[in-house]
């Protein structure tokens, strides 16, 4: 099948068409760029950098009901995650949709997650290559990815200045191209070679790098290394590392109730929290941040590939812009490449 | 916002201290004094024992209204309790008011053992204020998403 | 500006003393202007100390943030000293902190930073962006002069001063040790003009405001974290029974935590601006802490962090108190 492309003209009418499900892009509040439900073109926002808050959240909420129970009724009513429809989440980076891949290897290992992976088969991913790398802390190419990386995708939309090159790699991805074969025009071979071209390009533009080799399987030996302490002694404990990474995956369940109605919920926790490792009988093996700043950086880049063969990091960069107290997991990093 | 309604018949939750508002509406009970029946008492020591996150948590739950109500200053049955809500309860409605929260929710005031009567006007007053401005529903638990 | 090599040597006198365990400074980043906090804990470690207007985070917050493992069998507990470098602001939070009897006075050494504003690094990097080499921040007159790349950039002080500088009362710290440099006499003032054009909004747009911004927070918590005066062992917040806040993520929610965040701050906020700094998703957290600042001075006459020997205002009364709103 011949690449497409989207005339910039035609983004409103294609994005208008694509309203009939649940669409999901990138919009702005205050400086704030969110992704979320888009119900009329004219929100979306489609020349920002990256997201503050990754659209994880669309496949993985940060707070979602399991079932709902009665007070005296043996009944449960299960969520059914069917109802939210077919979603489009319309303009992710790479990084993002990369991190996705990786996180569906967890929720489909030892127990198929049916809410998680049921969101994810109704999920189409339209991504939206980097022509430029959006922020300086980006590393995606030390972990595998690329700025015009299509790993999770299913959909490319590459920005080649008065249209968006598009191309689809899965069925989900074509099908969504049909839905849209009134905006979309033919495009040309030149195209595909431009966007190669383009892309080599702001792969030279990403600026931060860490040598991964031989990290997960060095990580253990260092358990009892002083870095632990000297990377974590500025940690306040916040949840911002993990709650805006978008290959962090933790949650807590519980049980809400209202009036003799409720809820069993889940949602979001954070390993930096020191709530999340408390014992009900007061005793908490992770006692410090130290300890759970090790946590942190061993799930990501020695538990993980230890099981899935794959770090759990994307080098999206979030947790360096926004860390309160400049903790670089790139400092960290090159200093277990040193230790 | 709030719908106008004039059927509108509003949750009031009142935190009484033992020792005078609620024993001040006790006489009203018992002197047969008729005020509306929109008010959900809930006995507390002290209006000095009210947290104020209790108001927040109120509201939360479906009260469209709240009243903390005790004994007049120097009557306290502990001496100071009052002194401190007093403090407490003023900030606390400001800040309300400050993010949207209409002052008439939530109310204050001095009742003691004697003043069955007042407690009917108090009431009252504080019914027709919460009507005026309609159901609460800046903050309460939606069950949206339940 | 405070003279570097002035400050790492009293650094280095003060860690070498044996009654000081550590020392809490600012080192450079890791990118761009970013500083961060350095935690000294030999003579060696002081070299890289560095001030500058960069330097934005509250060190005051360390200092309770401390999480102490039980002090093992036939072990003694570690009484020395922490010393801190603080600027005006900070060294309200200290004294607040003192106030509440967090812990004496002989605890901490304090090395006092009188502090002509620090930058808002927002605004810095929105106008100086993907800057990832080392660059500096220092202030000349009234003019930031940024150095990166080799090249040297001027802005005009009012441009990227942090927004809580232009109202501060108290540059010059109110409790040390030693100061680090000469007094810096009083340039700005607070006129409560954001409290008071928000006053004057109908019910409606104000909850509308406050929706809208409130609906944003994904509960990272990062604003109460980073709050030196949130330093209760065992918060509201996280507290299962009774269960203030549900940790379910939604406006109903959000808003409790907001109004709890902000009420335990009532009389108690220094003005530091961490929150609103910290925050990921840009909620003027300051808006709502400012509304309580303003009120508790008005109402009582009072101001946060300015006496060690003033009570904690919500645990004290006036029988004069006014009670106009009290039926």
């Amino acid at each position: 099948m011949a690449v497409q492309k989207l005339s910039k003209d035609k983004v409103a009418e294609a994005l208008g068409e694509l309203c009939k499900f649940r669409l999901i892009a990138p919009a702005k509040s205050d400086d704030v760029v969110v992704f979320k439900r888009i119900d009329d073109p004219a929100e979306a926002y489609l020349e920002y950098g990256n997201s503050t808050i990754p659209p994880k959240k669309f496949a993985f909420p940060q707070t979602e009901t399991l079932f709902r129970f009665i007070k005296g009724s043996p009944e449960l009513t299960e969520a059914n995650v069917e109802e939210e429809g077919t979603t489009v989440i319309f303009g992710l980076r790479p990084c993002d949709a990369r991190a996705m891949a990786i996180v569906d290897k967890l929720f489909a290992w030892d127990y198929d997650d049916p809410y998680y992976l049921k969101r994810r088969e109704l999920t189409t991913l339209v991504g939206m290559a980097c022509i430029e790398p959006p922020s300086v802390n980006c590393f995606c190419t030390s972990l595998g990815g690329s700025p015009f990386g299509t790993e999770g995708l299913d959909i490319l939309l590459t920005d080649m200045g008065d249209y968006y090159l598009v191309q689809a790699f899965t069925d989900k991805g074509k099908k969504l191209e049909k839905t849209l074969s009134s905006q979309l025009e033919d495009g040309s071979a030149g195209d595909e070679k431009k966007a190669k071209e383009m892309a080599l390009a702001s792969e030279g533009k990403i600026r931060r790098s860490i040598d991964t080799d031989g990290v997960p399987e060095k990580l253990p030996d260092l358990w009892d290394n002083e870095l632990w302490q000297k990377v974590s002694a500025a940690c306040l404990g916040c949840g911002i590392c993990t709650f805006l990474c978008p290959t962090c995956h933790c949650f807590d369940i519980q049980d809400e109730v209202e009036e003799g109605e409720g809820r069993r919920c889940r949602m979001w926790d954070s390993c930096m929290f020191s709530e999340y490792t408390v014992h009900a009988s007061g005793h908490n093996p992770r006692p410090t941040r130290k300890e759970r700043t090790r946590n942190r950086v061993n799930h990501k880049y020695s538990y993980y590939p230890g099981r899935f063969d794959v770090i759990a990091c994307v080098g999206c960069g979030r947790c360096i812009n926004l860390c309160p107290v400049n903790i670089d997991i790139l400092d960290i990093l090159e200093q277990v490449v040193d230790a | 916002m709030a719908e106008k309604n004039e059927d509108f018949e509003p949750n009031i939750v009142a935190f009484l201290c033992n020792w005078c508002s609620y024993a001040g509406a006790d006489l009203a009970g018992t002197s047969r004094i008729q005020y509306p029946s929109n008010v959900r008492v809930i006995r507390v020591m002290c209006s000095g024992r009210v947290n104020p996150l209790f108001v927040m948590n109120a509201l939360q739950q479906g009260a469209d209204g709240v009243l903390i109500s005790g004994c007049h200053p120097g009557d306290c049955h502990y001496m100071q309790g009052n002194y401190y809500a007093r403090r407490r309860f003023n900030l606390m409605r400001n800040f309300l008011e400050y993010l949207g929260v209409e002052p008439a929710r939530v109310r204050m005031s001095w009742v003691s053992a004697s003043e069955g009567a007042k407690w009917k006007e108090v009431i009252e007053e504080v019914t027709n204020g919460v009507k005026e401005v309609g159901p609460m529903d800046q903050f309460k638990r939606r069950q949206l998403n339940w | 500006m405070v003279d570097v090599n002035k400050l790492r040597e009293t650094a280095k006198e003060v860690i070498s003393r044996e009654d000081v365990r550590e020392l809490i400074g600012y080192r450079p980043g890791t990118y761009g202007f970013r500083a961060r906090p350095a935690f000294v804990m030999g003579p060696d470690e002081a070299g890289e100390l560095i001030f500058t207007p960069a330097c934005v985070n509250n060190l005051a917050s360390y200092i309770v943030l401390e999480e102490k493992l039980p002090v093992k069998r036939g072990e003694e507990p570690d009484l020395r000293k922490v010393a801190v470098m603080v600027k005006g602001c900070d060294s309200r939070a200290l004294v607040q902190q003192m106030e509440e009897k967090a812990y004496e006075r002989d605890r901490i050494l304090v090395l006092g930073i009188p502090c002509t504003g620090v930058v808002d690094m927002a605004k810095v990097e929105a106008r100086f962006p993907n800057i990832l080499e080392l660059g500096e921040i220092a202030l000349e007159g009234d003019r930031f002069v940024l150095s990166f790349n080799g090249t040297k950039e001027e802005v005009a002080k009012e441009e990227l001063l942090a927004d809580k500088c232009k109202r501060c009362r108290y540059p010059t710290p109110l409790v040390y040790d030693e100061l680090l440099d000469s007094e810096v006499e009083r340039f700005a003032d607070d006129d409560y003009s954001d409290v008071e054009e928000m006053e004057k909004r109908a019910a409606e747009d104000k909850w509308a405001y406050w929706e809208e911004k409130f609906s944003r927070c994904i509960r990272c918590y990062s604003c109460r974290n980073v709050c030196p005066m949130c330093y209760c062992e065992d918060c509201v917040l996280d507290r299962l029974q009774p269960q203030w806040m549900r940790r379910s993520v939604d406006i109903s929610e959000n808003t409790a935590y907001h109004i709890s965040r902000a009420y335990h701050l009532a009389g108690r906020c220094i003005q530091c601006g961490e929150c609103q700094r910290v925050c990921p998703v840009d909620i003027p957290l300051m808006e709502l802490n400012r509304k309580f600042y303003k009120d508790v001075e008005e109402l009582y006459d009072y101001e946060p962090g300015t006496n060690v020997e003033n009570p904690p205002l919500l645990s004290t009364f006036k029988v004069e108190d006014r009670e106009d709103f009290i039926m």
